[in-house]
């Protein structure tokens, strides 16, 4: 495992993220929020494009080949596999998944790889917004079932006491290791994560998650550009 | 700044202010309707981010000090 594995991983949560987000673009509680929710999505899926072309730079790509037809190699957690159904899905992401990968770019920023210092600053900007707005929906109340996940996730994301994400920090790549991000993570939203016995054993330290599955057959068709292709005119080698 | 209310229930209605550059007053750009500070921040920010402004602002539009209105002088 390496530092560019971990970006990928970042990477592809953050494109999933936003696709996410921009699904209730027409279907959140207010106008206001239709439109946060869309600004947000693209956000994310501009930072999902930023962190594919810090893999480079980085000198080793993780991509291969198979993600292009096996979903199970995509690196986005068990939360964004399916379409959100509850608006109280949507705030628990936003409120404490897109929080915890902005620690990890705060990490990577604070770190002492250049590529990641110069390029992923502005991110942190942006992502002030979305905090406001994951928090402040938080503390109008939400469902426990999803608020517990995301926590869940976003602890089992930052990785093992023992694991790569540490030996990172040791090294000085990133600025912080799996305790600092929970520390800050929590600091950041004023509340405790709930208390959770990960069984790193079962864990998958290249998907960074416990759970097995993938994303959805839609999405992942949508990813690879095949939905598109069903809209697109018949070419002229079919016509003739 | 227009008289006309979309508030329901706690939501606060607020003013959003911006400028393009240094040189140029602040002004009004529209408005974004929230239950807190917070929330109106990023709602001001998701939905006037189009251009690039070098300031943006809100304020309550309850905290406005009205003088006159239109028709009153």
């Amino acid at each position: 495992m390496s530092l560019s594995d971990l970006v990928l991983s970042l990477a592809d949560n953050k494109q999933m993220l936003g696709l996410r987000y921009a699904e209730w673009a027409t279907r959140a509680p207010s106008l206001e929020a239709d439109i946060a929710a869309a600004a947000m999505g693209l956000d994310d899926l501009g930072h999902s494009r930023v962190l594919y072309g810090c893999l480079e730079p980085l000198g080793a790509d993780p991509r291969a080949p198979e993600r292009e037809s096996d979903p199970a190699t995509l690196r986005n957690l068990a939360y964004f596999d399916e379409p959100w159904t509850e608006w109280s899905q949507f705030v628990a992401a936003n409120a404490i998944l897109d929080t915890a990968f902005t620690v990890m770019i705060e990490a990577c920023v604070g770190g002492s790889v250049d590529v990641l210092q110069h390029r992923l600053r502005k991110m942190l900007m942006e992502e002030r917004y979305h905090f406001l707005h994951g928090r402040s929906w938080l503390r109008s109340g939400i469902d426990a079932g999803p608020l517990d996940r995301a926590w869940l996730e976003a602890i089992e994301w930052f990785g093992p006491s023992d694991g790569e994400t540490a030996a990172l920090h040791r090294e000085g790549k990133l600025s912080m290791g799996p305790a600092e991000l929970r520390t800050r993570l929590e600091e950041q939203l004023e509340a405790k994560a709930p208390r959770a016995n990960t069984d790193w054993k079962t864990w998958d330290p290249v998907r960074r998650r416990s759970r097995p599955g993938a994303v959805d057959a839609h999405t992942f068709a949508m990813l690879r550009g095949l939905e598109e292709k069903k809209y697109a005119p018949p070419t002229a080698a079919k016509q003739a | 700044m227009s008289n006309y209310k979309r508030v329901s229930g706690d939501a606060v209605e607020y003013e959003v202010f911006a400028r393009k550059t240094r040189v140029e007053p602040l002004h009004q750009v529209g408005s974004v309707v929230a239950p807190d500070d917070d929330l109106a921040m990023a709602y001001a920010r998701a939905t006037y981010d189009e251009e690039r402004w070098c300031e943006m602002a809100i304020v309550r539009k309850e905290h406005v000090i009205e003088l006159w209105s239109p028709g009153e002088v």
